[in-house]
């Protein structure tokens, strides 16, 4: 199966998605997001680290380093309120831009 | 501080990444080595991947900024030659720019220093085209006195004429020009005295109050403010000083104000203008009026206002004359203007050169660093990245140029205002203030990017493979050496363009030199005096100059002396309808004649020569004769006799005078101007109050000069005696402006050509230093050094051909502008392109002949040993 690599705005709310359920480093969340999605979506580092300072700078998430389970010291992320909101805010316009597009593609479907 | 904090968190955050990930792998089962190089791979570039975070930060630009700057810096280091080079040439232009820039500003943007300034007009006669001397003329004072009364859209009309006066009692004796002037001049223009007060309405009839210049308050009274209300002596009469106005008043000179205003000196003191009307003669147009126009009346509208007062006037006086208003700025720098565009033109087109040349260095210098920017592409640099550190290079270069420049202008300003012609109007008004640095900004971030932006996009467009593949040696791709030719062809063209210009201005100024002056110049030297003291009754002078002329005769030395109410190049003065009382031809079909008023040995002193009739005698001092220019006399008497005939004197009035000679024509003002039609009379009738001495001498002029000075302070110690001028030096004034100008034109012209020079040598340098071993090869297998030449020269010349055609076409188009600088050369003139196409093709033949040459000299194991 091939591996789907995501643009900068669906990053960005499956970067909020995953810290939903509590503070995690850079390589937690792209884990997070390969395991969540099967090994579909792919997080290039290239796009996940600049996408977590940028969030960072937005003020949506803060970090502190703090220690992992293996004792290494790691820069953890959590949401901040501004980023919760942003979340829900993304969440609804993704479900709309989804919905549309299926309605779209089935209709193309049916077509054919 | 907090950068290196920033920066040493994202390390340590890439690490954590790196080392979980590499955990995970050995939890999976990896070894340890693997886990560690697999962990790497996956994560990717890691440079690029802090370099892309980094600019979520928000202030990565400054700090790449300053790292680039830093970096460009190290580059300029490593290659001084060609930072020097670059540096210099761009000081060079961008100083040259800055600073004829400045002249500009100072001379044809910066509005007048007088109140609201835009309202100031110059009231000027414009005279029917068959008038043929001048475009405008001065106005008649009644005009003056109508305006003064009715004129509804004027705020204030305001009168002003030149005159001379002696001051004495100051230290010696001085000759000073002053400014007659209506009471409310300086309230017209909006300025007021620095010391004590402005005239009042009721001081117009000569009372003899004086205000002073702030420089003669500085020179001749150690600015002494208790000079207010004491008398001094001007022309042997008693006047009081009521006020001093500023040192910023700067007032334009002689012809800033119109043509036949006086001579182009600083006035240093100025009176109230009295008139009595009824003196005044229809056709003297004497005095220059400023206007100040109300608020919101346009020029048209008060022009049409100011033309049907005088409706009246033109009617009894039979003169079609109308009233133009001219803007006071306008008039100030109306002759300037062109030629200061001109040049500002030029220069801007040297500027381009220096930075075509500066880039195709940088494209030289780059070439070596394809190999680099390969490898840094390779290693995760970004293209923009490599493009603005590229730019940045150029502009490192440009603000070291630049600073250098702006030295170089401030130096060149001060160089400029000491090597100008006098008559460049307000050219002390030339500084560098803040427009010139803005104009010095935009031509710096100009010559960044066309220095820099070929090489940038070269830089930025190498292929990491390809650079790191190829060889030092290999030849360029044919895209990069297009580009270089382009730039070639462009300088060719521009320089063309340049040398064109450069190259019409000097064959004008050396047809003006080589005109028939119709006078001499050598061993002739000149004396102004002037009878301005009382003593001197208007019937005296003649018998005091008389009397002086003998007296000089007798100096060792002297061939002959004469005098003249004005010198030839001195410009247009005493100018009056040349009336034949025999002819029946109506007023207004008569020409305008320049009247001078002579002794009679003046001609035989200025070596003018006779053409019919003979000079005034000895015993004509106050007899009814006169003589006429050729010109005069083709015009009254077609093809007859002039001896005999008669003409009337200055203004119409008077008993005729019978013509007994005909003389050359000499110019009035400007050689390269027409010259007017002219009569002479004898001295007596009208005795002007200013007299020039002409003595021509055996030998030296100077002892002579150094005797006849003496010899006029013994006649009479008090009269002023400013200093003498051989006709050499008058004739060299009055080209002065075409000189100057001709030389920095063909300066820039030499310039560019010197730049365009150095701009074929280095590209062709360096396109043979890359084929060497080419060229080695070539050589091994026999090619001989002519056709190795012959290569090199056919590679060289390729740019070389569009760009000189391209430059002939751009001449052609920018001549027509020229046409107003030059005298009898025609803009397009086929021989004048020719040579300068030969001296553009020699030239880069030369250039591209010297690199061929080391080419040829190459020797062939030496070279493929290099490789």
């Amino acid at each position: 199966m091939s591996r789907i690599e995501l643009v900068q705005g669906t990053l960005d709310m499956l970067i909020l998605e995953t810290l939903r359920w509590g503070a995690q480093h850079g390589y937690g969340i792209a884990q997070a997001i390969r395991a969540g999605s099967s090994d579909v979506l792919q997080v290039e580092t290239g796009s996940l680290y600049p996408a977590l300072h940028r969030l960072e700078r937005q003020r949506f998430i803060k970090a502190e380093w703090k220690q992992s389970e293996n004792r290494q010291r790691a820069k953890y992320y959590s949401l901040t309120a501004a980023g919760r909101k942003h979340l829900a805010a993304e969440r609804e316009r993704w479900s709309q831009v989804s919905a549309a597009i299926a309605a779209l593609m089935k209709a193309r479907e049916s077509e054919a | 501080m907090k950068w290196r904090k920033r920066n040493d968190d994202l390390d340590e955050e890439i690490r954590a990444h790196l080392a979980m990930a590499a955990r995970d792998r050995v939890e999976r089962g990896e070894s340890p080595a693997d886990a560690a190089f697999n962990a790497r791979r996956e994560f990717g570039n890691e440079a690029l991947v802090k370099e892309i975070t980094r600019e979520m930060w928000g202030w990565t630009a400054i700090q790449r900024f300053y790292q680039d700057v830093r970096y460009a810096l190290r580059q300029m280091r490593r290659s001084p030659g060609f930072t020097a080079v670059a540096v210099l040439t761009l000081a060079l232009g961008l100083g040259a720019a800055t600073a004829m820039f400045s002249i500009v500003n100072g001379v044809l943007l910066r509005p007048l220093e007088y109140h609201d300034p835009g309202r100031l007009f110059v009231a000027r006669t414009v005279l029917p085209p068959e008038a043929r001397i001048a475009h405008d003329f001065p106005i008649n004072a009644r005009h003056f006195a109508e305006w003064r009364a009715h004129c509804r859209s004027c705020e204030s009309v305001s009168l002003i004429q030149m005159a001379d006066l002696t001051l004495v009692g100051a230290g010696e004796p001085v000759k000073l020009y002053a400014l007659k002037t209506s009471w409310n001049f300086f309230q017209t223009l909006g300025v007021h005295p620095v010391l004590g007060r402005d005239f009042l309405p009721g001081e117009e009839r000569g009372l003899g109050q004086v205000i002073l210049s702030d420089s003669l308050w500085r020179s001749r009274f150690r600015a002494d403010p208790s000079i207010l209300g004491r008398a001094i002596q001007l022309n042997g009469e008693p006047h009081t000083v009521i006020g001093v106005m500023p040192r910023s008043l700067v007032l334009p000179r002689g012809d800033q104000w119109g043509s036949l205003f006086g001579p182009a000196e600083e006035p240093l003191i100025f009176e109230p203008l009295g008139f009595d009307p009824s003196q005044l003669r229809a056709n003297n147009l004497n005095y220059t009026s400023v206007i100040r126009l109300k608020p919101g009346v346009s020029r048209g509208q008060a022009s049409a206002e100011l033309n049907a007062l005088l409706a009246d006037f033109v009617r009894q006086d039979h003169l079609q004359t109308k009233i133009a208003l001219f803007p006071l700025l306008e008039q100030v720098t109306r002759n300037a203007r062109t030629s200061l565009l001109l040049l500002l033109g030029a220069v801007g087109a040297v500027l381009l050169i220096v930075c075509v040349n500066v880039g195709n260095l940088m494209l030289v210098q780059t070439a070596g660093r394809y190999r680099e920017a390969g490898v840094r592409l390779a290693l995760g640099a970004s293209r923009t990245r490599l493009f603005g550190q590229m730019l940045k290079e150029a502009l490192v270069l440009v603000a070291m140029g630049g600073t250098l420049g702006l030295l170089l202008a401030y130096a060149g300003l001060k160089l400029f205002a000491a090597a100008a012609p006098i008559d460049l109007p307000r050219l002390e008004e030339a500084h560098i203030d803040w427009h010139v640095l803005a104009f010095g900004l935009a031509s710096a971030a100009f010559s960044t990017f066309t220095c820099g932006l070929v090489p940038a996009w070269n830089l930025s467009r190498t292929e990491p493979l390809d650079s790191l593949k190829a060889s030092a040696g290999a030849t360029e791709s044919g895209h990069k050496l297009r580009f270089r030719e382009i730039l070639v062809g462009l300088e060719v063209a521009l320089s063309t363009v340049l040398l064109s210009v450069g190259g019409l201005l000097l064959l004008s100024f050396v047809k003006v030199m080589h005109v028939d002056k119709g006078f001499e110049t050598e061993r002739v030297v000149t004396q102004d005096i002037s009878f301005l003291s009382p003593k001197y009754a208007h019937g005296g002078r003649a018998r005091v100059l008389r009397l002086m002329l003998e007296q000089l005769a007798r100096i060792p030395g002297v061939r002959a002396v004469g005098a003249t109410s004005r010198l030839p190049l001195t410009g247009e003065d005493w100018i009056a309808n040349l009336h034949d009382p025999d002819s029946s031809r109506p007023e207004r079909d008569e020409p305008l004649a320049n009247f001078r008023f002579v002794t009679p040995d003046y001609w035989r002193a200025m070596g003018i020569p006779l053409v019919r009739g003979r000079f005034f005698r000895e015993n004509e001092w106050s007899q009814q004769v006169a003589i006429v220019s050729e010109g005069a006399a083709r015009f009254l008497w077609p093809g007859q006799d002039p001896i005999g005939r008669h003409v009337r004197g200055l203004g119409g009035a008077g008993p005729a005078f019978d013509v007994v000679g005909v003389v050359g024509e000499v110019p009035a003002g400007p050689l390269d101007q027409n010259r007017p039609t002219m009569v002479y009379t004898p001295y007596s009738f009208e005795s002007p109050v200013g007299v020039s001495l002409v003595l021509r001498t055996a030998g030296d002029p100077d002892s002579a000069i150094r005797a006849a000075r003496a010899m006029l302070a013994q006649i009479d110690p008090e009269m002023a005696l400013p200093p003498a001028q051989t006709m050499e030096q008058i004739l060299d004034a009055s080209v002065a402006a075409r000189r100057f100008e001709m030389r920095l034109a063909v300066a820039f012209a030499l310039a560019a050509l010197l730049l365009a020079g150095l701009g074929i040598c280095g590209v062709i340098s360096f396109a043979v230093a890359r084929r060497r071993p080419e060229i080695g090869i070539r050589i091994a297998m026999g090619a001989q050094s002519g056709q190795v030449i012959a290569m090199v020269l056919r590679q060289g010349m390729r740019p070389v051909l569009p760009g000189l055609l391209a430059g002939v076409a751009g001449a052609m188009a920018s001549s027509r502008l020229l046409t107003g600088e030059l005298y009898q050369v025609a803009p397009r003139d086929p021989r004048l392109i020719l040579g300068v196409a030969a001296v553009m093709l020699s030239t880069a033949l030369v250039a591209c002949w010297l690199p061929a040459r080391r080419g040829a000299a190459t020797d062939p194991i030496a070279a493929l040993r290099a490789e």
